[in-house]
């Protein structure tokens, strides 16, 4: 691994330099570090290949795999690369396969990678072939590490990545837990979108509970999200993962806003939503949160706000933009009123969500400040105190979880 | 035609010129002819995979290897025995008078139909 000739800022972690998210060098390096090491990165979910040959093509870091379900309870990840000549096997999305075959020279893999039919192995009437200490076990395709945990698919290209729940730690195993309980998961739809941003601002964004009710100024104008309001910023030991859950100040989707903080912040108290049901939750999952996220490092946001369940995967490409694919999800035990109120509550998400879109401008215009800055320019992350050791402090005025996540980067990439 | 009618696809020695294996169409009909240890066994010559030809394959024992793929069938029941073959491919009753290796015409005409 190369060593970055770089030095951060004698500061520490109340300073991220511009660096991060501009340098090639770096990048290469959080390939090699993060995304091909010992990290648990998101797969898919178990719903989305329901049969055996089920299965859907992915990226995961910048590798892409093929995600399928190669018996009644397994699911294979591969990398969707022939081991002959480096085909790209897979060029649909998702589909069912018998076995998979690369089109170029036929060669055959089982479902589970396995490399069974090389043709004309034995020549043609006798003649070439391959040799007869050809063995076709040493030529399958690249198994990836799985695990699936309450309907969600992990994969890893490390085989010492230890278990998840021992990766997240039990600090935010009740986070994870709570969206996906293990209760049967069902599709509602996907949403794509490419973010010309580094794929650390994402994370960053969700561990930034400062910037909710300021930037996302439909949540405090319709009663969804207050700065005030009870929070918990949490992180697991390394601060590498981290979770935020907010309870309601108040009766989401009442009318008027009473005496509240964010008076003064240029919220238009005379907007009222026209139909009120774009907001209006139903309790189903464990507490009274109202929004409740958890945030596996480094490739996923799994959410919950009001009704709507989503997870954000991301797909960085290169320093300066990252893909975000969101799948949007109910459970198979959903009413026809709760699938309807699930899309609903969906418009607040996506590229084009009544919330989401604010995210996806903010991280584009940071991006582009990036560009241009000076060599030793850094941002500043001064909001509250501490990083990592900071679990839980019960306000959003703070940035201690994005300091906590820079303590983990630094001694991950050696920075 | 009765059950007894048989027809001629191959003689004795051509097949053992062959290595034991050969393949022949007979009325339209692919057939793989098998010798092992003095006994005769004849296939539908189409693997039932990815319809490759088993005669140009690899016989041992009673498994003929599918050139394409490497699936397996057992040549004496049509089983398919490897993957990534997993349909039983076609068998014939197959006799030997003399020099002749006969297989039997209602077993040909039923393969007929399919083709």
């Amino acid at each position: 691994m190369s060593t970055i000739a770089k030095r951060w800022p004698a500061a520490g972690v109340t300073e991220i330099p511009y660096w991060v998210y501009t340098d090639k060098d770096v990048y290469e390096s959080e390939l090699d570090r993060i995304w091909y090491a010992d990290h648990w990165l998101y797969a898919g979910l178990e719903a989305e290949v329901p049969q055996v040959g089920s299965y859907r093509t992915t990226t995961l870091g910048e590798r892409q795999v093929i995600v399928v379900r190669s018996a009644q309870d397994q699911i294979s990840v591969l990398e969707n690369r022939c081991r002959h000549r480096g085909v790209q096997i897979c060029q649909a999305r998702s589909g069912k396969l018998d076995g998979i075959t690369c089109p170029y020279h036929q060669w055959s893999y089982a479902l589970d990678g396995a490399l069974q039919g090389v043709p004309f192995r034995r020549g043609i009437k006798g003649k070439g072939g391959m040799s007869r200490d050809f063995s076709p076990s040493d030529y399958g395709l690249l198994r990836l590490k799985v695990e699936v945990v309450n309907g969600v698919i992990w994969a890893s290209f490390s085989d010492r990545t230890p278990p998840f729940r021992q990766y997240l730690g039990e600090r935010l195993w009740s986070s994870y837990e709570r969206i996906v309980s293990g209760r049967r998961l069902r599709v509602v739809g996907y949403n794509r979108q490419f973010i010309p941003a580094n794929w650390k601002l994402v994370i960053e964004n969700i561990r930034d509970p400062y910037h909710g009710a300021l930037l996302h100024v439909f949540l405090p104008t319709f009663g969804l999200f207050r700065p005030d309001q009870a929070s918990e910023m949490r992180m697991d030991e390394t601060g590498r993962h981290g979770s935020l859950m907010s309870l309601p100040a108040r009766d989401p989707g009442a009318a008027g806003h009473g005496e509240d903080i964010t008076r003064d912040i240029a919220v238009d108290a005379s907007l009222q939503l026209a139909d009120k049901r774009l907001i209006e939750a139903v309790k189903e999952l464990k507490g009274d949160e109202t929004l409740g996220s958890c945030c596996v490092f480094p490739s996923v946001i799994l959410l919950q706000q009001i009704n709507a369940l989503q997870v954000r995967h991301i797909i960085p490409k290169g320093p300066g933009g990252c893909e975000l694919i969101w799948t949007h999800f109910g459970f198979e035990e959903d009413d026809e009123e709760m699938k309807q109120r699930r899309v609903r509550h969906g418009n607040l998400f996506g590229p084009a969500g009544l919330v989401s879109v604010d995210d996806s401008e903010v991280l584009a215009m940071a991006q582009r400040g990036f560009a241009t800055a000076e060599e030793n320019g850094a941002a500043i992350v001064k909001m509250g105190t501490g990083g990592r050791e900071n679990t839980n402090e019960g306000h959003m005025a703070t940035e201690s979880a994005i300091r906590g996540l820079y303590q983990y980067y630094r001694e991950v990439m050696g920075l | 035609m009765t059950d007894s009618e048989w027809i001629r696809i191959a003689s004795a020695t051509e097949l053992k010129e062959a290595g034991g294996l050969l393949g022949r169409s007979i009325r339209g009909v692919p057939l793989a002819v098998y010798e092992v240890g003095g006994a005769c066994f004849v296939t539908l010559d189409r693997c039932t995979h990815a319809q490759a030809r088993l005669s140009e394959g690899y016989l041992e024992g009673f498994l003929i290897e599918c050139p394409l793929h490497q699936g397996l069938f057992d040549i004496r029941t049509g089983e398919a025995t490897g993957p990534p073959c997993t349909e039983p491919v076609r068998t014939f009753a197959v006799r030997r008078e003399g020099e002749d290796l006969l297989v039997s015409l209602k077993s040909l005409q039923e393969a007929q139909e399919e083709e």
